[in-house]
């Protein structure tokens, strides 16, 4: 059976509840599938109005902080152990889905994947980014297809072990360890399961949308299932703002800027 | 939301190059196929390669670069229609953009 899990605990500043309902079900409009939702009771409001197919209570790790606040992004690993689905979509509870594209990651000849390259809407030509200068790509934890196999859960397992030596492994490739991310964690905990080289299978084959900084999404229409927005980047040069705008449509992104995608869902 | 209005009083400008970076993002995602235990992607040169054989199976490097054996007539089909599909759209989202210029 395939399906989707999302994880989500609030935080002071942000209802990740209240984002994975409206991601779980535009999962369920565009992918046709079942959304297992991983939160704690302090997230979990009194009148629920939408039913997940499984609510997983577990204790979120409050340990992580990030410049805005506290961050509950630990403990990811437990996505497989969580799973109740042979066949899983991992998603981020920002992730805007509008089409079917995701359910083509279940057709790939592998057990594990998630996106190696990303683009940036408005910046086409944005640099990749590394866990530093001396050391990998980075791969993305916003979405990951993975199967109940050995391998797979031996990558999960993993990416425990380099969540808790986060600091180690900040060592030795030079980044910033003050605060966990899951890209790194998981860009670690593939090349370890593979023997510690990469493996192209791992990747999924497309590149991750992003809507980074200076850059706002708003809907072009007030339907629940909406696919079309207009995007409007704040361009700067010579110390003045130039607004320069593009319409998409029937494409999924990955909003980083959590104020924009609750103006998203709850327009 | 109308955004046509927020774009006027914002006095946007419509940035092309970005236009057409989102849409090869798009379309380049749905030209990707999997087929026979293979990665493919529906272009112009695989599909030339597959036109250009005779033989029914045939091995054929996938995305992966891994060999993969495949029925020649079956993949071509396959891809030949998800080229015609994805680009016919990629051409009609295309002309919506160019007209804005």
């Amino acid at each position: 059976m395939r399906g989707a899990l999302l994880f989500a605990f609030n935080s002071p500043k942000f209802n990740y509840y209240e984002m994975a309902v409206a991601t779980a079900k535009r999962i369920n409009h565009f992918l046709g599938l079942p959304v297992t939702i991983v939160t704690d009771n302090d997230s979990l409001p009194k009148k629920q109005s939408y039913t997940f197919d499984n609510v997983i209570l577990a204790d979120a790790d409050k340990t992580n902080k990030r410049d805005w606040g506290v961050w509950y992004n630990k403990g990811r690993y437990r996505a497989y152990q969580f799973s109740p689905y042979a066949e899983t979509i991992l998603l981020d509870t920002d992730y805007m889905v509008n089409s079917d594209k995701l359910l083509k990651t279940f057709d790939l000849p592998t057990d594990f994947c998630c996106h190696d390259t990303t683009s940036f809407l408005m910046h086409p030509n944005a640099v990749q980014e590394m866990l530093s200068v001396y050391s990998f790509n980075t791969l993305w934890a916003t979405v990951v297809m993975f199967k109940k196999t050995k391998r797979a859960e031996q990558i999960f397992n993993c990416l425990e072990m380099v969540q808790n030596n986060f600091d180690h492994y900040a060592n030795i490739h030079g980044f910033i360890s003050a605060t966990f991310r899951n890209d790194y964690g998981l860009t670690l905990a593939t090349r370890i399961a593979n023997g510690h080289t990469t493996t192209k299978e791992d990747v999924i084959p497309w590149n991750l949308l992003h809507v980074g900084k200076n850059t706002s999404v708003y809907r072009k229409n007030n339907d629940e299932y909406n696919t079309e927005y207009t995007v409007m980047f704040d361009n700067w040069q010579r110390g003045k703002i130039r607004k320069e705008y593009i319409n998409i449509k029937d494409m999924d992104f990955h909003v980083m800027n959590k104020e924009n995608f609750m103006e998203l869902i709850s327009e | 939301m109308d955004t046509t209005i927020l774009i006027s009083e914002a006095k946007a400008r419509f940035n092309h190059n970005s236009a057409k970076a989102y849409l090869k993002d798009k379309y380049d995602s749905k030209l990707i196929v999997a087929d026979q235990s293979g990665l493919w992607k529906a272009d112009t040169q695989t599909i030339t390669f597959l036109s250009a054989m005779d033989d029914n199976f045939i091995v054929l490097m996938d995305t992966f670069n891994n060999p993969v054996e495949v029925n020649r007539d079956k993949l071509l089909v396959l891809l030949k229609e998800t080229y015609n599909k994805v680009m016919l759209e990629w051409h009609k989202e295309w002309k919506e953009l160019e007209s804005k210029r």
